[in-house]
């Protein structure tokens, strides 16, 4: 019988790891665990049945430091005898993923996107993105326990009206923090998630004035869709909160055009499950263009408020809409 | 105080390319280098080395013997001495095992009171070397360090994290990783360059470390089965050239033939 635990603190990727756990435990009637933190209304608990787990395990205290995370999942994966554990591919919850593999002498692979479960030995295989989502490989683990960690979006939360978890609280012994935390700051905050949205705008390097945002956004606008960026937009130029890649945000809306977006891998993966991409470069060699349905070699300071101007005169919009 | 700098020869992942056919990586010719991040991870330590008194950077690196070549940059850019341990997996070691490998370099290097690594490789990018460390050496991990600071033994830290930025603090000896783009690597001038020419680096065996393959063998968790290239199935339609409200219009017409507008009104 298949035991496997699920913990993201991010509960929306929580649920979508839920899917997947449950639909693997269904084929060996295994049991789903989820491990939950801090204050959980009855309503909270019973959404984590509906979408999937048998089990929740609850622990007192709401966690900051990821060294906690790591003892509480050991002691949790020790008690409920777990064979597979999903991670959501946060920052945090990469770190945790590699520190509990390492001390719970688990097989580890990261970015998983497909896995397998054999109902009788119980082995596990998954394929996982590669050199920073080039590549894909598929393991076969040979540890009795096997940690896997999950990009948000790759596998689908699915809700289901009466089904029950049992809950077990778990009480903790002392501190284990490594670290003291002496102050936070929040970064500005985002719109409506990206993942949610049916056409992105995706603003590259090759947009070089804060000014251009405003004729973007009306872009967008026209498009039915959301802004989003690359890393260095993001990071860097602090333009917006959020950006797409393996390590930010993965999307995939029905329309992502890209503006100025160079085509590097590590950003590519967060947009290539677009089911249209439509790339806007200068540069006829950018590697977008081998990624993209439609390309245009344009220079944006000319192409942009041309393209705007003839979506309004030819009355475009969305198809969705 | 001495940092140690953990920094990998990676492959060029942009480099890499796919058989449309086989969907083979076609991993040959592809060229190698310290990636932008383990760069970074060195010019956080320089910083430190340069606000601060008797500091000394030592940079480690598991991988291959053109490695320590190249670390001659790593040298340029302030550190003070570069080790590499050659690796006998051809890059293709497991996490699990790098680590162990690292380790003992590590504690052959002992005692340290830093240990600075971008959070992830520029191939591998599994984030993984080191929270596997700190787990191993039994120390405090910092990750995703956008800033860091030493005060009276202790380490001082911003971590750029999803939502925010959290500052901690950490008893020495600690393992930190490094975000991405928050040191951006020095550039080195030609003086630097030549004086790293005299900088001493050195080439350590697995057996130097008391290791050999033999004993590694138990330690990883997967075999692999199968290793595919993403292959990419878009349309690839090119516009280019001629008058911008043409191409504005082809462009506009090529959405719509995608489904994805529809065109109300208008011409």
């Amino acid at each position: 019988m298949a035991r496997i635990l699920v913990w993201s603190e991010r509960p929306e990727l929580a649920r979508e790891l839920l899917g997947e756990a449950r639909r693997l435990a269904d084929q060996s009637e295994g049991e789903v665990g989820l491990c939950v933190s801090g204050e959980m209304t009855p309503s909270e608990l019973d959404s984590y049945a509906a979408y999937g787990a048998h089990v929740l395990y609850l622990t007192n205290k709401a966690f900051l430091d990821p060294a906690e995370w790591v003892g509480i999942l050991g002691l949790v994966i020790a008690h409920a005898e777990a064979g597979l554990v999903l991670i959501g591919a946060t920052k945090t919850g990469m770190e945790v993923a590699a520190r509990v593999a390492e001390r719970c002498e688990a097989s580890y692979a990261a970015w998983a996107v497909e896995i397998g479960l054999d109902a009788e030995s119980g082995h596990t295989t998954a394929a996982c993105m590669l050199y920073a989502g080039a590549g894909l490989a598929t393991y076969a683990f040979s540890r009795p326990l096997t940690v896997l960690s999950v990009a948000q979006g790759t596998f689908e939360a699915r809700d289901q009206a009466g089904r029950a978890a049992r809950v077990e609280s778990l009480e903790l012994g002392e501190a284990i923090a490594q670290l003291t935390v002496i102050g936070e700051r929040p970064k500005s905050a985002g719109g409506p998630r990206l993942e949610e949205a049916k056409a992105i705008v995706d603003i590259g390097r090759g947009v070089k004035r804060l000014e251009d945002l405003e004729m973007i956004r009306q872009l967008a606008d026209l498009l039915g869709g959301q802004l989003s960026c690359s890393r260095p937009v993001s990071s860097d130029r602090d333009w917006l909160p959020e950006w797409l890649g393996l390590s930010g945000a993965k999307v995939k809306p029905e329309l992502c055009v890209t503006l100025g977006v160079s085509g590097a891998i590590q950003h590519v993966v967060g947009i290539r499950e677009s089911r249209v991409i439509a790339a806007v470069n200068n540069d006829e060699e950018a590697a977008i263009f081998a990624q993209a349905d439609v390309g245009v070699v344009a220079d944006l300071d000319e192409f942009l408020p041309i393209l705007i101007e003839r979506l309004q005169a030819r009355g475009a919009g969305p198809a969705w809409s | 105080m001495k940092i140690v700098v953990l920094v990998k020869y990676s492959l060029d992942v942009a480099e890499i390319r796919v058989d449309p056919a086989t969907r083979a990586l076609r991993m040959s010719g592809v060229p190698q280098r310290f990636g932008d991040l383990d760069k970074g991870a060195v010019e956080a330590a320089v910083r430190l080395k340069e606000t601060t008194a008797d500091v000394l950077v030592e940079v480690l690196c598991f991988g291959p013997p053109e490695a320590r070549g190249a670390a001659k940059d790593l040298l340029a850019m302030g550190a003070d001495s570069a080790t590499v341990v050659e690796d006998p997996y051809g890059g293709s070691a497991e996490a699990a095992i790098a680590v162990r490998v690292i380790e003992a370099a590590l504690r052959k290097s002992a005692p340290f009171d830093l240990v600075l690594c971008g959070f992830a490789s520029d191939d591998g990018y599994s984030y993984q070397t080191g929270p596997r460390l700190a787990e191993r050496l039994g120390l405090p991990f910092v990750s995703y360090a956008s800033q860091i600071n030493l005060d009276r033994g202790a380490l001082v830290a911003d971590r750029d994290l999803e939502d925010g930025i959290q500052t901690v603090s950490a008893p020495l000896p600690v393992v930190v990783s490094v975000a991405e783009e928050a040191f951006v690597p020095r550039s080195v001038t030609l003086l630097q360059a030549m004086k790293a020419q005299k900088k001493p680096t050195s080439v350590l065996s697995l057996a130097d470390l008391g290791l050999s393959t033999e004993a590694l063998e138990g330690v990883g968790g997967y075999r692999l089965l199968a290793e595919t290239g993403t292959v990419v199935s878009r349309r690839q339609r090119l516009l280019k050239g001629g008058d911008v409200t043409e191409l504005a219009d082809q462009f506009i017409d090529a959405l719509v033939d995608e489904e994805v507008l529809v065109l109300n009104g208008g011409a």
